[in-house]
């Protein structure tokens, strides 16, 4: 029954009470009235100290026994600290990991777009390109005419709105002096205002930006902060971008940073119709910008559902516009046979394209954290139960010296509450620094930080599997009750614990999934190294790679440009070659169309793919790159654009398409039929895109021999350090243009390093996990084991009483162990093939039925169980069979 | 006054003997806070002094300790107060602690008056 607490105005009404009859009392004794009162209250004292007095007494009380409840909790795992840190580190690294894996996986998959009803945004979407067009991305690309058809059909959309890129990586800005580059994007006049982002400073586009195509812009809150320090007067100040003076006028909330939410975009500018500005910052395709262009699909496009419309009703609205906007300017209606492309809308939560790259890694990460989990679990668990367990008799003893139930529990609790506190706080300070590892993986660059509320879920879990495993004892403690102290001895009061089949099944599962998670870190440690020493074909080292993106007011001018750059480069001391070209290798980047060969496009054996890569290059190209040349020869000086046109294939493209035969003369060209050139040489195939790829065919053209040129990238073949070039090359390229940066100087083995980066660090992550379970694993089973065998140590004193040797014992508690290893790792195996198969797509150059790995995540579970069995096997046998019996 | 005259000769309560002071007045029957104050006075001829702050938070305690219970009443002059009376533990602790008491006066009286012969 629950005792109402006395209030105190109810104290208050006594005291009140007392005084009156004190005054009755006195004043029966003879004292005149108000002497009585006087009196009374002099009598009593101070009544505001009593009424203090009685209000502080419970809460007092509270805090001292809460004190000595700490103070107690400390003492009892300060006097047991391999128990403590083990316990703390176990909850501190599964915590701190599942928080990291899942915030991370929450920013890429699950987290809405910063935007005012973000649900109501779909992405516009289309099965295909019509043909004779180019795309960024053949679904995800539309073309302005197409864009301007839609934007105009009201209904069940309520704003649709365009963006694009002025750069495929950062472009060219300037503020005041220096250089630099930033990431800018141009977008609709209606863009901020239809996504619903803020403006806390400033203001947005309006249609009349677009249409006037202001030279105004929005800034990022991030840019804004990074660049400007939040200095408000940057209104009105001047932004150069590719050399175009552009006003600041207005900065976006905070957390917007482009509707790519794994991007960071730094500023928006309206809609542009100028050669510097074009989309993705590529020069005029036969002197047409974007906006005119219908085969160039190169603008995403984003729209907001009206209310109560669904993506349906807006769909069968937008169907049959688009299907005819598709081909305005491309003949009016699909070619012979080809299938007219549907549009489709999606949900713009996440991120576009970052989901299909990363989401089948994430998950499997987030496997290997929900085993690293379960391990943590069974390991606190485990530490606890054999602690309280071993500590019935400290409890009984406790009960038959007069300490209440309450106080027990009270104690169990602290102590639990102890350990979780402890470990949670570590485990934060973990989840942030994995969080901002994971993030760099993904390259995600939007402000990430660990998700407090996974934090604290998986806290709250292993805190109350704490608390209530903590408490187990006690059940035992008090059936036992305060007589067991006297009737029984440590052997038969822990022969139960002992013997618990319970922990024989939990070891047993913790090396199931060990191995489990052994077998995955090897698979992608081994892809690992497959992938650092896969051949690049190319010599990598000792060679420097930038971009520029000159001005370039027309084509002459354009090549003057190159050839002025190179030769200024070309004479710098150190410098033994240097080449341009249009595509950066290990850029992920590459140009895919078909070709003719000799003026038609080429049969092809067993139905392989028509499709080439092309490039565009400068003289000594593959010189400067040390890729060998098989046949001909290499681009040179004297290939001008009044020179004949000539090309370089590769071999891959000689074996496919001009099989037997010698290619050298032969004619290729683009599928159009409007540019042809002769094949001057053949070069050994080589990586292009990144590391993990296939040879396929690919073509070069002469930069100076197209009638096309825009922003290429430098390379540089010098002696030593490939870096150590930079600077030079710097102040070369800003004698011809100082507006112009050098935009993402590296060396060219980092730039082929970025392509499987997320390779490296999801293989270095799956290590650190299987590393993470082998050490709770060992733990786990050390503490278990160590603490079977202190329950036997009466039971081990007879036997060597009785005779038994050191090495039976030693054996006798090995078999124990061996036993769940084996029953462990025949789990483990059919576990482990799961986990292949899932990793397969991840996989290089290894299979994922893969023997060695299998084998050393065996010899691993193996070596970790006779290691934690070991130390404790030999500590029993070492026990003195006297002291043994005496300690009872 | 006589509280007042002989101040000197008061003793203050040690700690521990309020309760069993407080137990020991309600034995003889309910009785509200003003009334054990001036019973305890009384009864011990005014040497102790009764801190009236102490004898309030001290009946709470026992209260919480279930010794004794509290309900509000009339006193026989018809003022509102609150009884407190003794609880069948609080009986079995008095017997108790009375015990505890008797033996260690004995044993402090054993030991002062031997010294007192020494001397």
């Amino acid at each position: 029954m629950l005792k109402r607490k006395r209030s105190a105005d109810d104290f208050a009404e006594e005291i009140k009470a007392h005084l009156a009859l004190e005054v009755d009392e006195l004043e029966s004794e003879g004292l005149p009235r108000d002497r009585a009162h006087t009196e009374a209250r002099r009598e009593f004292g101070n009544v505001r100290l009593a009424q203090e007095r009685f209000y502080m007494k419970d809460r007092w009380m509270a805090l001292d026994r809460l004190l000595r409840d700490l103070r107690f909790g400390l003492r009892s795992l300060v006097a047991s600290p391999g128990f403590a840190a083990t316990a703390i580190l176990t909850l501190a690294l599964g915590i701190g990991a599942n928080t990291a894996v899942f915030s991370v996986m929450n920013a890429v998959l699950l987290k809405s777009l910063p935007v005012t009803d973000p649900e109501r945004l779909v992405r516009l979407r289309t099965s295909n390109a019509p043909q004779g067009t180019g795309t960024i991305d053949s679904n995800q690309t539309l073309s302005y005419p197409v864009y301007e058809a839609l934007r105009h059909q009201s209904g069940a959309m309520s704003a649709i709105v365009a963006y694009v890129p002025l750069s495929t990586s950062k472009v060219a800005v300037r503020y005041g002096a220096q250089p630099e580059e930033a990431e800018g994007d141009m977008a609709s006049g209606a863009f901020f205002s239809s996504l619903g982002v803020n403006l806390p400073l400033g203001r947005g586009f309006t249609e009349d930006d677009e249409t006037r195509h202001s030279s105004i812009a929005v800034i990022s809150y991030n840019y804004w902060t990074r660049r400007f320090a939040r200095n408000p007067a940057v209104l009105g100040t001047t932004l150069y971008v590719n050399a175009v003076p552009i006003t600041i006028v207005g900065v976006a909330a905070q957390g917007f940073e482009g509707v790519d939410a794994g991007g960071s975009t730094d500023f928006w500018i309206p809609l542009q119709n100028r050669r510097e500005l074009n989309a993705w910052g590529n020069p005029p395709d036969d002197g047409k910008l974007y906006k005119a262009d219908p085969t160039w699909w190169c603008l995403q496009l984003i729209g907001r559902l009206a209310p109560g419309a669904s993506k349906t009703q807006a769909l069968a609205q937008l169907q049959s516009t688009f299907q005819h906007a598709a081909f305005i300017g491309l003949g009016g209606k699909p070619m012979e046979g080809e299938k007219p492309p549907v549009l489709s809308l999606v949900d713009a939560k996440g991120l576009p394209g970052m989901d299909m790259q990363y989401a089948n890694p994430l998950h499997i990460l987030m496997a290997m954290v929900a085993l690293v989990l379960l391990i943590a679990l069974a390991n606190v668990v485990m530490l606890l139960l054999a602690r309280n367990a071993g500590r019935q008799r400290e409890f009984s003893l406790k009960l038959a010296l007069g300490a209440s139930r309450a106080e027990l529990l009270r104690q169990l609790l602290t102590e639990s509450l102890i350990l979780v506190t402890a470990g949670g706080a570590l485990a934060w300070a973990f989840a942030e620094l994995a969080t901002r590892l994971l993030g760099q993986w993904a390259q995600i660059e939007s402000s990430l930080s660990p998700d407090r509320t996974v934090l604290l879920f998986t806290l709250g879990v292993l805190g109350v599997a704490g608390l209530l495993f903590g408490l187990a004892p006690m059940r035992v403690a008090l059936s036992g009750g305060a007589e067991m102290v006297l009737k029984t001895s440590a052997a038969t009061s822990n022969a139960d614990a002992g013997k618990s089949r319970m922990g024989r099944v939990v070891v047993a599962l913790q090396m199931t999934m060990c191995l489990a998670l052994l077998v995955g870190a090897g698979l992608l440690i081994r892809t690992l190294r497959n992938l650092e020493n896969t051949p690049l074909g190319l010599q990598a080292d000792e060679l420097a790679v930038f971009s520029v993106k000159p001005n370039i007011p027309s084509l002459p001018e354009g090549r003057i440009f190159y050839s002025s750059l190179i030769d200024k480069l070309r004479v710098l001391p150190g410098v033994e070659s240097v080449s341009v070209s249009e595509e950066r290798l290990g850029g992920w980047w590459s140009d895919n169309s078909n070709m003719l060969v000799d003026g038609r496009l080429p049969e092809v054996a067993n139905g392989a793919s028509l499709t080439v890569r092309s490039n565009v290059a400068g003289a000594d190209f593959f010189k400067t790159l040390g890729v060998p040349v098989l046949s001909g020869r290499d681009f040179a000086d004297s290939d001008t654009a009044a020179a004949p046109h000539v090309g370089i294939i590769n071999e891959e493209f000689a074996k496919r398409f001009l099989p037997n035969r010698n290619p050298l003369g032969h004619t290729i060209g683009t599928d159009d039929g409007r540019w042809s050139m002769s094949v001057i040489g053949v070069v050994k195939d080589h990586k292009y895109r990144s590391i993990d790829e296939e040879p396929i065919p690919m073509a070069w053209y002469e930069y100076a021999q197209i009638p096309m040129v825009g922003p290429m990238t430098v390379e540089m073949r010098v002696h030593g350090d490939p870096l150590a070039i930079l600077p030079a090359a710097r102040k070369a390229v800003q004698q011809i243009d100082p507006n112009l940066p050098l935009i993402q100087p590296m060396t060219q083995r980092a730039q082929f390093e970025t392509t499987i980066s997320h390779q490296i660090l999801f293989a270095r992550l799956a290590g650190f996990f299987g590393f993470l379970a082998v050490v709770l694993v060992a733990t786990g089973l050390y503490g278990t084991l160590a603490y079977r065998v202190s329950m036997r140590t009466a039971e081990i004193g007879v036997r060597m009483a009785v005779g038994a040797r050191r090495g039976q014992v030693v054996w006798m508690i090995l078999k124990d162990s061996l036993v769940l290893t084996v029953c462990g790792i025949l789990l483990g195996v059919p576990l482990a093939m799961l986990v292949g198969r899932a990793l397969a797509s991840s996989l290089y150059g290894v299979m994922p039925l893969d023997l060695v790995s299998y084998l050393l995540a065996v010899a691993g579970v193996a070596a970790v169980a006779l290691v934690a069995s070991a130390v404790p096997a030999n500590r029993a046998a070492s026990v003195d069979p006297m002291r043994a019996l005496r300690t009872e | 006054m006589a509280t007042q005259t002989n101040n000197d000769d008061r003793i203050a309560l040690l700690q521990g003997t309020l309760d069993l002071l407080i137990l020991k007045t309600l034995l003889l029957g309910p009785c509200h806070g003003q009334g054990v104050a001036r019973s305890i006075q009384r009864q011990s001829e005014d040497v102790f002094l009764v801190d009236h702050g102490s004898l309030y938070v001290a009946l709470q305690r026992l209260e919480d300790k279930k010794w004794i219970q509290a309900r509000w009443g009339v006193s026989d002059n018809n003022r509102k107060a609150r009884f407190y009376s003794l609880t069948a533990k609080g009986r079995e602790q008095l017997t108790e602690k009375t015990g505890e008491w008797r033996r260690l006066t004995r044993a402090m009286g054993l030991i002062l008056d031997a010294a007192a012969e020494e001397a």
